[in-house]
């Protein structure tokens, strides 16, 4: 490389550390602060809450001030890294998603911490700190993708390596993985364990972008003609619907039908988004009610699902169990909320919703917080999906664009959906709330989406490569190892 | 590729845009911007309608885990004896959560329990807001009040019963089925309420064995959780002659000194009565005299009370039968059976079905089902110169806040004239201390103490007969009424008779004579 200064610079490899030059953060700097201040109120306000509970004094102290002190550490550095490494990246994003992670880290603290409970070499960690850990881990994924993906051809160019990659984790975890509520959803490899459908996910959109953006013009401007009727392109549709079909096909074998959900609607707004026929919409929604007819009458725990949602008031002690009591939560937390700490009554020790860590938290912050406390979480992820539609509005080719829009829509719609079925608004699916439910895949996951967002809303990063033949001949470079200089 | 490669790769891609006609995906992104803004209104809007509209329903609901909580966490006051004897009190468990033990099984059926999973019976269940501190007639809202700060003001509750005469009236009641009810016939405060089998209710309260010990009494068929006491309907047998005899006394039916000239021979070829023989045991000491009222009862005649009633009259003895409580529940700290002298819906006058029933009837048979407790207050109307007070099990409420409360005594019914009540006492006195009345009822005297009463031998469909025994003493001032049945013992001399003996005994040992 011999001129790394050059404002438009041939093909950079795609992790670069040459041209660092510091840049202020000033908006990100604002508005971290006012999550640390936010985060330290709610702090304090659960720890005189717990106070109380135990026959204490009033006490203005946080409750359990040191995990509250490192993750906002973290976040400092995390702010540094990014004004040190000077990118132009969003300002808005990670203290929005910093609100939302440390909002899961009060919730964590103040839930029975024997929900949880791991060893690593020796050392005990309940709840609260598991989770720590993991919002750390997200803290420094976010802040190195962000700084490092200097360029989108390990995305684009590998599409269809990357679907096969994650077909194959969906399939293995189909023969090696452990179940969980009668649903395959872990798979452990060695000492380490995880929900490979998170990542999935992130896989899945990768590919989405990766051919979309590459077939646009004809799904576009091509139709299949049979007789008088205009139809879409079948033939370029073809291999999209079958990789589709396939992953939808493993997840709901797997019974994990909230990720199937996720996966469909995605898929069908990021069609949307590439083409803007609306035709594609209607189609899909169609298969969409179709498929879903066809599953509630040859699945079981479909139809299960669907009867709860009806009437969970029908079977209050078995199945219905779980959900109507998240909205007896809810009906307790009222406008303003009982305030963290005081909610959730303990039952025999318990609190009253089995998987409130997983698949209810926004439940138990809906008591706690109240309805405005849920209007301000639905609000910071209304925030996240903003940034990200704006930076693939802003972005410099459809596969960005496409990439930045699907990253956005797997937060939010995955956030829609669980939120959606904690409030009966449609059956209830154990999909995670992003950045605030429990778990390592679920918080790791959606860091990398975060830092790939990041990374896309710089606009200093290496442009994209030409379009169709370029694009050819740089796959056919890259097969043969060579890089032009 | 060099730089004015990327140059001009870039420009054919931004021309090749233009050419195509596209619109720029930004666009698109716009409109699925707004679309996800719908989808979260409709999320707001959902939070809204469980967190708003349908708040108070919800959190107020009996099952909200917070009501649940908040009547879990309460520690219920205590319950003790006459005494002073704790009979229940509260543990905590390893959640801090506590739970009821109860002191003596005897105490069961009165007491009940109170569990986590199975809810409340008996006294917990009356009195289960005095015991949490809970006394608004909202009682959720009072819960979640207490819940959210104030500290609940559970109250102490001090019972009428006497330890020491329920554990002795348990132990003679031994494995038998039966109920014994022992009252003060002045006040109306019940000193014993014993219902066999009993159980141990400390195992249905305690959370760890509760699942278990409640399914196993549930499955029971001698059925241990039915308080025989207040809930056993038993045919009473011949001591239901009492409430005949307050019928036809006061009625005007007879005096003491009416006789039957009949009756002598219908001991010996039976009673007919509309073409159906009534049939009695001949009582050969009395030399084959017409009795009078009293003999009648020193004897026990069934032929006498037969002839009475039919001269009584159905209406009037269903009236009499009501006024001291039969056809309705007697209001009491704990739910009671309705006592009746017939199924009802009869033409005969009083719901008899015709002159057999009512003959029948007039000695206890027939149709006739009363609970234990009434017939105690049976016995403690007559010796309470036919005043009827309202039985109480508790004496006093007490709790930090309001300190003591005395539940006094409270007249329930005027039910006889000093006289008539005196004419049925001194019959009573007889069949207990009569000589006579010796041979019908031996062991039911109170040595020293002058003791009235009457037997009962319940002749069923099947099996032995029940053994009654209702009764008080002294006769002049009484001061403790019984009633004791023990199922299929046989006799009314036989077992209960005794049993009240040596119970009326035990209280004079105990109280002072």
């Amino acid at each position: 490389m011999t001129n790394a200064a050059a404002p438009a610079r041939p093909a950079l490899p795609p992790i670069a550390f040459s041209g660092i030059r510091p840049r202020a953060r000033w908006r990100e700097m604002w508005l971290l602060l006012i999550v640390a201040l936010t985060l330290y109120v709610g702090s304090i306000s659960l720890g005189a809450t717990e106070g109380a509970t135990a026959g204490k004094a009033l006490t203005l102290t946080p409750a359990e001030d040191q995990p509250l002190a490192i993750y906002l550490g973290a976040l400092l550095l995390a702010h540094l890294a990014q004004v040190v490494a000077g990118r132009r990246t969003d300002q808005v994003l990670l203290p929005a998603v910093a609100m939302l992670g440390g909002i899961s880290l009060l919730l964590m603290e103040r839930l029975p911490q024997s929900l949880v409970s791991q060893s690593f070499g020796g050392l005990d960690l309940g709840l609260g700190q598991v989770q720590l850990l993991w919002l750390l881990l997200a803290i420094a994924l976010i802040t190195i993708l962000s700084i490092v993906v200097r360029s989108d051809s390990w995305l684009r160019l590998y599409k269809y390596t990357w679907a096969a990659a994650g077909i194959g984790l969906l399939v293995l975890t189909f023969i090696r993985g452990e179940d969980v509520n009668g649903a395959r959803l872990i798979l452990v490899i060695g000492p380490f364990s995880g929900q490979p459908i998170e990542l999935l996910k992130v896989i899945m959109v990768v590919f989405l972008a990766g051919y979309l953006s590459e077939f646009r013009p004809l799904l576009v401007e091509q139709d299949t003609r049979v007789g008088p009727l205009r139809l879409p392109p079948l033939p370029y549709l073809a291999p999209m619907l079958v990789m589709i079909a396939l992953a939808l096909g493993i997840v709901v074998i797997q019974r994990d039908l909230g990720a199937a959900l996720l996966f469909f609607v995605v898929f069908l707004m990021l069609l949307y988004v590439a083409t803007a026929r609306a035709a594609y919409v209607v189609l899909g929604l169609l298969l969409f009610v179709a498929g879903s007819y066809l599953m509630y009458r040859l699945f079981g725990v479909v139809q299960d699902r669907v009867d709860i949602w009806w009437d969970p008031f029908k079977d209050p002690s078995g199945n219905g169990y779980q959900i109507i009591q998240a909205l007896h939560a809810f009906a307790r937390g009222g406008i303003l909320g009982t305030g963290l700490g005081a909610g959730l009554p303990l039952v025999g020790g318990q609190p009253p919703i089995p998987a409130v860590h997983t698949d209810f938290p926004f439940a138990a912050l809906g008591e706690e917080l109240g309805l405005v406390g849920v209007l301000a979480i639905l609000g910071l992820y209304l925030v996240v999906i903003e940034r990200g539609l704006r930076i693939a509005a802003a972005a410099a080719d459809d596969f960005r664009a496409l990439l930045a829009a699907g990253l956005a829509l797997v937060v939010g719609v995955q956030a829609f959906i669980i939120a959606a079925g904690n409030l009966k608004l449609i059956p209830l699916t154990g999909i995670t709330l992003p950045v605030i439910s429990y778990g390592g895949s679920s918080i790791l996951a959606n860091a990398v989406v975060v830092g790939l967002l990041l990374a896309l809303s710089d606009k200093g990063v290496e442009p994209p490569p030409p379009p169709r033949a370029g694009r050819r001949f740089a796959r056919l470079r890259d097969a043969v190892g060579g890089r032009a200089r | 590729m060099t730089d004015a490669g990327v140059r001009s790769s870039i420009s054919r891609l931004r021309t090749a845009g233009l050419r195509s006609g596209r619109r720029p995906v930004g666009q698109n992104v716009g409109r699925l911007g707004v679309t996800l803004a719908l989808a979260f209104v409709v999320l707001a809007a959902g939070a809204g309608y469980w967190q708003v509209w349908r708040a108070q329903e919800l959190s107020t609901a009996p099952d909200d885990p917070a009501v649940v909580a908040a009547a879990r966490h309460v520690v219920r006051g205590q319950i003790k004896d006459r005494t002073g004897t704790v009979l229940a009190t509260s543990r905590k468990d390893a959640n801090g959560e506590p739970y009821r033990v109860y002191t003596d099984p005897s105490m069961s059926p009165v007491i009940g329990y109170a569990s986590r999973f199975f809810g409340t019976a008996g006294l917990e269940h009356t009195y289960d807001a005095q015991l949490t501190g809970v006394l608004s007639p909202d009682p959720v809202q009072q819960l979640l009040a207490k819940f959210q700060g104030n500290r609940a003001d559970p109250q102490d509750l001090t019972l009428t019963i006497s330890l020491k005469l329920q554990r002795a009236a348990q132990r003679m009641l031994g494995d038998d089925k039966g109920a014994v009810v022992m009252l003060d016939p002045s006040t109306g405060e019940v000193l014993a309420m014993v219902s066999g089998p009993t159980y141990d209710a400390s195992a249905v309260a305690n959370p760890a064995t509760a699942q278990k010990a409640f399914a196993r009494l549930q499955a029971d068929k001698d059925k241990p959780l039915l308080n025989r006491a207040v809930q056993g309907l038993y045919v009473p047998g011949s001591t239901f002659k009492i409430v005949t005899s307050m019928a036809a006394l006061s009625s005007g039916a007879i005096t003491t000194s009416t006789t039957y000239p009949q009756q002598p021979r219908a001991e010996e070829t039976g009673l007919l009565v509309s073409g159906f023989r009534i049939r009695d045991g001949h009582h050969p000491f009395t030399d084959g005299r017409a009795l009078n009222y009293p003999e009648a009862v020193e004897v026990s005649c069934n032929i006498y009370f037969a002839l009475t009633g039919l001269r009584t009259g159905g209406a009037r003895l269903a009236d009499w039968a009501g006024r001291v409580g039969f056809g309705h529940q007697i209001p009491f700290d704990l739910p009671t059976a309705a006592s009746q002298v017939t199924n009802g819906g009869g033409k005969f006058g009083g719901g008899f079905k015709d002159a057999v029933e009512v003959a029948n009837a007039a000695y206890g048979q027939a149709e006739v089902l009363a609970t234990p407790i009434q017939m105690a207050l049976v016995a403690s109307t007559v010796a309470n110169d036919g005043v009827e007070m309202k039985p109480q099990l508790v004496r006093s409420f007490s709790s930090d806040k309001d300190g003591t409360r005395t539940v006094g005594p409270q007249q329930m019914a005027d039910v006889l004239t000093p006289d008539v009540a005196g004419e049925i006492k001194s019959a009573m006195e007889r069949a207990v201390e009569g000589d006579f009345g010796k041979l019908f009822t031996p062991g039911a005297a109170v040595p020293g103490i002058p003791t009235a009463g009457k037997t009962g031998t319940a002749q069923l469909a099947a099996g032995e007969p029940h053994s009654w025994f209702i009764g008080f003493a002294p006769v002049d001032h009484p001061r403790v009424a019984i009633a004791v049945i023990v199922e299929n013992a046989g006799h009314g001399a036989s077992r209960a008779a005794p049993m009240a003996g040596d119970l009326m005994k035990l209280y004079f040992d105990t109280f002072g004579k």
